[in-house]
């Protein structure tokens, strides 16, 4: 035999063990690790298990929010294969099945893993539990289980302060960057429920197990328990929450309710607000349409995110700056002929009262309301020194409270001007932009929620607390965890004059604009009234075309008991109701009659006014049309 | 007392034919054995019934082995002819009355099941090597065309099947016999030059599901629920072993059913997860060292016959174990091709027994 050809057999043979030898030695020395990896994913399943979200309750125990079981028809993905077409069919003769249903759960279908089950339908009805688990033999890939599901038992009493949960979506996923979420799991979406997520969702436990190459279990390799969210105490009284809902009766509005002692919220109302439970398994799109073409804008958190003009309420804060510019002092006095007119130019800016008071000083300016002092007080002021002082009391700044969306008002300036506006005149302050700022209309508007808290400023004194609805936290055996940590600082304005504003306050329900509230009174309550123009016209000047109710004005009350000691802040505001005194203040002394001695007023309910639920009612003021923008 | 002499001298004759048989091809391959043993119960999920299925095919093997050994040479020369007309009849049988599974026609039944393309690896490379130990003088041109036209019949029987897997063994172990035979260099550079021109035509013939696995060779990822699920599966085996891999009976990818056909064609993927590289390399030198006894005997063999029909059962063995280890580490083609030895049973082990037998022997003739 040639020589060639034993060459030619050997180098077959070494090319041969050349290859086998380096390619094993590739997979099995250098791609190792990674093959590795791919075999243990292969093999290893991970399953959650989910915590049971922490309640949320009020400061007496009261249960807010809990978690009720919920019986749901779901399908692992791993045998949901082709078509659910027939599935579907199929179904619906045991069970009702929307369109919402089906939309909802390919949307969940498209983005689970093969461990995370796919509800088809949530809240099976006793007759639907019986029908298909008498028939699951024809649905083997079926499954009928208990799911626990949020509720809120006060359905819209805390649409806007608790919020709801809802399912997870890739946004939120996104936003998160968290691994401690499955695919179809519950995440808080607005409210405290959003703000206090990680509180009360607690952590998934994972549960790791050991599958072979058809899905089938075949052992357990690690399990790691959930750890069950924690339980959120508020702040919240629900008892003076509910007084505060029901005494806003029709009316659209808020009120919010602080212990300027530690500025926790006692109530924070919204009104109109909508049913939480709609959210948590999406809601319909009529139901969200409803929602959003609702003309009393119920999706609108009017506490936190509505915004109106202080009017009159804003007074004694001016008189508190302008007390501690020194641009007058308790004893400057004005003379009031019913009216203001700027020096050297003949407008006449009227007192709204339209009674000609005579010499004023600043007491019974605060006391009686007088426009005509707060006119000249504007203007002596002057817008840029007012925003130096006035975000002191929160005015133009978040209040920094626990919710994840608070609007911060609007503390007009020069520079806010010149920026807003194109008109060359409209572009430049005005001495009449300081003028009317001096009562509190115009250009700034601020939330319920702002005014509320800069109340607590002045019931305490100078005393700056960030309000809160967090007062702790407990675990499952009532064994406190967290409890919250008061923020305060003090503002550099003497004491004196806050007791003299104060003083003044408790005028204003003792013989001013709310005297009428004062009757039987058993302690000291001080207040101010006000009203948010709607329409910035006169009222004696208004055309025939802004007579509706739509266009009344919206009444402001704020106020803070007892005087000395303040236990309760308030700011209510009531829409299109007029005067503050009329409306908004019977509220608050309702509201503080419950809470500071334990009379619980009984609220008749009126019949409907007329006008009041008009579906073509527009506002007219744009600040408010800041909505919330939904999902 | 006769009785027994008698009976004793058998038994010493027939020791003497196990101990005159070449001492290292034997232990290497009871070392082979001695690892599929072990092997197929990890592969077969430690199922006792299926275990001593295998103990049992290795012991008529290794029987079939020492037969063949011993049956005179010249014997064998008598028996190519016969052998590959059975084979051809065979052949043309299945495509008649062939069993069919997963949509080929591979196997006749005669009470146990046979594989009549599995003789072909013996009966070719026999009658081309008897056919061209008649020529004293150098083999010429129109000998080839014979040679060529005994290989190609049976194969395209095969391909026909279709069995491409095991057609391609048959085409290679004729091939072999007339490379040692002297098949000159220029034909055998024009035959590739044709071969890989005509590529695209070949494509053409080919079934789809052959199509499909040279396509899934090239991208495995794209379809890795399909086609190239046991490529890819198969080299996850592979990898995960690492150096020293699972543990014996500990491999995940193997014993949760990643892998298919785990105690055939897929065998290696059991060694290397268990045993890891280590394994694998241990494997391939035990093949290596066979390889190269069997060489050695081929230098050694004393007639045209013994030396091609050597060089060509040694040239295909290290075939087999290319394809079936490239294969399933995913540098060749899925074809069903068994690794020698560590595989379970199947006609392909007997054939490589008798083709093991007559390697030794030639050995003993060699008289080592």
């Amino acid at each position: 035999m040639k020589n060639s050809r034993l060459i030619a057999a050997y180098s077959f043979i070494t090319f041969t063990f050349g290859v086998l030898f380096l390619r094993y030695g590739y997979l099995q020395l250098i791609n190792h690790t990674q093959l590795l990896q791919q075999s243990i994913n292969n093999y290893s399943s991970i399953v959650a298990t989910q915590p049971v979200r922490g309640q949320i309750v009020d400061r007496n125990g009261v249960v807010l929010a809990n978690n009720d079981a919920s019986y749901v028809l779901a399908a692992l993905p791993k045998y949901l294969k082709g078509s659910q077409k027939q599935l579907f069919e199929s179904l619906s003769k045991y069970v009702n099945i929307t369109t919402l249903d089906k939309k909802k759960f390919y949307a969940t279908k498209n983005n689970s893993k093969n461990y995370d089950w796919v509800v088809i339908k949530d809240d099976l009805s006793d007759k639907e539990i019986a029908s298909v688990t008498s028939h699951a033999y024809e649905f083997p890939e079926l499954s009928v289980f208990a799911r626990i599901k949020r509720n809120y038992p006060f359905d819209e009493l805390y649409s806007h302060s608790i919020g709801y949960v809802g399912r997870i979506s890739q946004k939120d996923k996104q936003k998160i960057k968290n691994q401690d979420y499955v695919s179809n799991d519950y995440i808080g979406k607005s409210g405290i429920e959003q703000y206090y997520e990680s509180t009360l969702r607690g952590h998934l436990g994972k549960k790791s197990i050991k599958t072979d190459a058809n899905g089938n279990e075949v052992g357990l390799i690690d399990n790691t328990a959930a750890t069950d969210g924690q339980t959120l105490h508020l702040t919240i009284d629900n008892k003076l929450q509910k007084l505060a809902w029901n005494l806003l009766g029709d009316n659209n509005g808020a009120i919010v309710v602080i212990d300027p002692n530690d500025g926790g919220v006692l109530a924070f109302v919204s009104k109109p607000g909508y049913n939480p439970n709609w959210f948590i398994d999406g809601i319909s799109l009529d139901d969200w349409g409803d929602l959003m073409n609702d003309p009393k804008k119920p999706l609108l958190n009017r506490g936190a995110q509505g915004t109106y003009p202080p009017g009159s309420t804003f007074k004694p804060f001016l008189a508190l700056t302008a007390l501690f510019l020194g641009v007058l002092t308790p004893s400057s006095t004005v003379y009031d002929p019913g009216y203001y007119v700027i020096p050297g130019s003949s407008h006449r800016f009227r007192d709204s009262e339209k009674v000609a008071r005579g010499t004023v000083n600043l007491m019974d300016a605060i006391t009686y309301s007088s426009d005509t002092y707060f006119y000249k007080l504007g203007l002596d002021l002057g817008i840029d020194r007012a925003d130096d002082v006035m975000p002191m009391f929160g005015f133009g700044k978040k209040t920094g409270v626990d919710l994840p969306i608070e609007d911060s008002g609007l503390l007009p300036s020069r520079e806010w001007k010149a920026k807003h506006f194109r008109d060359d005149y409209q572009k430049n302050w005005q001495a009449a932009d300081s003028v009317v700022f001096g009562i509190g209309q115009g250009l700034n508007h601020y939330t319920p929620l702002q005014m509320a808290f800069a109340t607590t400023i002045i019931a305490n004194e100078g005393k700056v607390i960030t309000p809160h609805f967090f007062k702790n936290t407990t675990d499952k055996n009532n064994v406190l965890i967290e409890s919250y940590i008061i923020n305060s600082h003090m503002l550099p304005i003497p004491n004196t004059y806050f007791k003299f504003i104060k003083s003044a306050m408790q005028n204003v329900v003792l013989k001013g604009t709310a005297h009428g509230i004062s009757g039987g009174l058993q302690y000291t309550m001080a207040g101010k009234t006000g009203t948010a123009q709607v329409v910035a016209m006169n009222k004696d000047n208004r055309s025939a075309k802004f007579q509706g109710k739509q266009y009344k004005d919206h009444a402001w009350f704020t106020a803070f008991a007892p005087v000395d000691k303040p236990k309760i802040a308030i700011a209510v505001i009531v829409e299109h109701a007029g005067f503050g005194a009329a409306s908004a203040a019977p509220i608050a002394r309702k509201l503080f009659d419950y809470y500071l001695l334990g009379e619980y007023a009984v609220v008749a309910h009126k019949p409907n006014d007329a006008a009041d639920t008009n579906d073509q009612l527009e506002y007219s003021d744009a600040n408010q049309s800041n909505v919330e923008s939904g999902e | 007392m006769n009785l027994t002499e008698t009976k004793f001298k058998r038994l010493k004759h027939l020791i003497n034919r196990f101990y005159n048989l070449d001492k290292t091809i034997i232990l290497i391959l009871l070392a082979l054995a001695t690892i599929n043993i072990f092997v197929q119960y990890s592969a077969n999920d430690k199922v006792a019934g299926r275990i001593i299925n295998d103990i049992a095919y290795l012991g008529v093997s290794f029987g079939i082995l020492i037969i063949v050994a011993n049956i005179n040479l010249n014997q064998i020369k008598n028996w190519t002819v016969p052998l590959y007309i059975i084979s051809i009849l065979c052949l043309i049988a299945v495509l008649v009355v062939g069993v069919r599974v997963n949509g080929a026609k591979r196997w006749l039944n005669l009470g146990i099941r046979i594989q009549p393309s599995e003789i072909c690896k013996l009966s070719v490379p026999l009658i081309l090597a008897y056919f061209y130990s008649y020529k004293n003088i150098l083999v010429k041109g129109l000998d080839y065309i014979y040679g060529l036209l005994l290989i190609l019949i049976p194969f395209a029987l095969i391909a026909k099947q279709p069995d491409l897997g095991t057609g391609i063994l048959v085409l290679a172990a004729g091939f072999f016999v007339l490379f040692f035979v002297g098949l000159p260099w220029r034909v055998i550079i024009f035959g590739l030059v044709i071969l890989l021109a005509s590529t695209p035509l070949i494509w053409h013939h080919l079934h789809d599901y052959q199509q499909h696995r040279l396509l899934t060779l090239l991208n495995p990822q794209s379809d890795p629920l399909g086609k190239g699920y046991h490529i890819i599966q198969g080299m996850i085996a592979i990898g995960s072993g690492g150096l020293y891999g699972q543990g014996y009976l500990k491999g995940t990818q193997v014993h949760l059913d990643f892998i298919p056909e785990k105690h055939t064609d897929f065998v290696i993927t059991v060694v290397a997860e268990e045993f890891g590289y280590i394994g694998v390399c241990v494997i391939l030198l035990l093949y290596l060292a066979l390889i190269i006894r069997c060489l050695m005997i081929m230098r050694d063999a004393p007639d045209i016959f013994t030396r091609v029909i050597a060089g060509s059962i040694t040239m295909s063995f290290t075939l087999y174990i290319l394809i079936n280890m490239g294969m399933v580490a995913g540098v060749l083609p899925v074809v069903g091709v068994p690794l020698p030895f560590i595989s379970y049973g199947g006609t392909a082990t007997i054939i490589l027994m008798i083709q093991f037998g007559i390697m030794l022997a030639i050995a003993k003739r060699n008289k080592y």
